[in-house]
């Protein structure tokens, strides 16, 4: 599992671009891993099985931050984990990390998925529990969109 | 010819296969603009990819590595609770262990041998480690490969667990070298080793063999695809 844990702060940090904020869900990611380890299948890969419990988790904690920021908007800003333009400014993000924020939270794993961590559209869509096609069409909108934001800042 | 969006994505992705691949190969090499769209859709991915290198690249801090070991200093097991809640692989253990257990020692059989040429992989265990992608062996598989990953020389190591024992195994010229094999003397008959040591043993090791982390999905796929070759 050591093994795994530089793959896994870069999935975590591309998902919330804090870094303190990225490895907390590592942490939180390697417990609940350790302490569901017996329901791991045989013959399945331990990486994909983390990706997918580090996903749900985000998920979890994004909706949890909604709910505390009583800031009940569309079902697609759920996932989104919007942050204003003050705080990215504050954080001085890089271009590729402001783009990346702005996506709603489902194109930002899919774009993640495929074009950082390098699953196959199979396997990301079974790490997010999506069928193959809907993750293709995720993240065909999500790369136009960071497209978009990327030449608009350039 | 109509292609969709998504199927030129696809294609720049290269997952497409079959006939679905021909007719969008064909339809890109047809038309510029679908051309540019394929390059667009890589030089974003090539640029994503630049980005976030370096994270994977950074030391992991310490809170992590102490969480992924438990709290402790040594390797969380995942090979050894699975074999724990694998039927087949606790028969098997238990055929050997039983007899072994008041001496708190294990004398296995080692099966290896079948395996083996003068130290280097033979047989299932070398069609594993040439071909099988880590994690993905079924459960009753001889062999299950538990890791790849690069020593401190750019040899391509391979971590694999079986019945018999666990081992790590590196690729040179002729083959793979057999360079660990549950703490036994390659060759031997017989083995003595600490009863389900074995897989967090060869863990630990790999990782102090190991010059930087696993090899993940996509590099091992590649290395795979080139025989192992440096």
């Amino acid at each position: 599992m050591l093994a795994l844990l530089p793959r896994l702060r870069r999935f975590a940090l591309g998902l919330l671009h804090d870094p303190a904020d990225a490895d907390d869900l590592c942490q939180m990611t390697i417990e609940r891993a350790l302490r569901a380890r017996a329901q791991w299948q045989p013959g399945t890969r331990l990486d994909s099985w983390m990706y997918r419990i580090m996903r749900n988790l985000w998920i979890d904690e994004a909706r949890a931050r909604n709910r505390r920021a009583e800031n009940l908007v569309g079902e697609e800003d759920a996932l989104g984990v919007g942050i204003d333009g003050g705080q990215e400014a504050r954080l001085g993000l890089a271009d590729i990390d402001r783009a990346l924020s702005r996506l709603p939270g489902e194109q930002r794993e899919a774009v993640l998925l495929v074009m950082v961590e390098g699953w196959s559209y199979k396997e990301a869509a079974e790490i997010v529990g999506c069928p193959v096609g809907t993750l293709n069409s995720r993240l065909v909108r999500g790369r136009d969109a960071l497209m978009e934001i990327l030449e608009e800042t350039a | 010819m109509n292609v969709t969006r998504e199927q030129v994505a696809a294609f720049a992705d290269d997952q497409l296969t079959g006939e679905e691949a021909r007719v969008v190969a064909a339809a890109v090499a047809a038309d510029a603009a679908l051309q540019a769209e394929v390059a667009a859709h890589r030089a974003l991915r090539a640029r994503l990819t630049a980005h976030f290198a370096p994270v994977a690249e950074a030391p992991v801090p310490e809170r992590l590595q102490r969480a992924a070991s438990g709290g402790r200093d040594e390797v969380i097991d995942f090979a050894a609770a699975r074999a724990a809640h694998t039927p087949a692989r606790q028969l098997a253990w238990r055929r050997y262990a039983l007899p072994a257990l008041a001496a708190s020692l294990l004398v296995a059989f080692v099966g290896f041998n079948a395996w083996l040429r003068r130290g280097y992989a033979h047989g299932e265990l070398a069609g594993a480690l040439d071909h099988q992608v880590a994690m993905t062996a079924p459960a009753n598989s001889p062999v299950h490969i538990l890791l790849s990953f690069r020593d401190g020389a750019g040899q391509y190591c391979r971590a694999f667990s079986a019945d018999t024992g666990s081992g790590i195994a590196c690729r040179d010229e002729r083959g793979w070298r057999l360079r660990d094999l549950s703490g036994a003397s390659v060759g031997q008959q017989t083995e003595y080793r600490q009863a389900g040591s074995s897989d967090a043993a060869i863990m630990e090791k790999s990782q102090a063999i190991a010059a930087g982390p696993a090899l993940d999905a996509v590099s091992e796929a590649a290395a795979i695809k080139r025989g192992w070759r440096r």
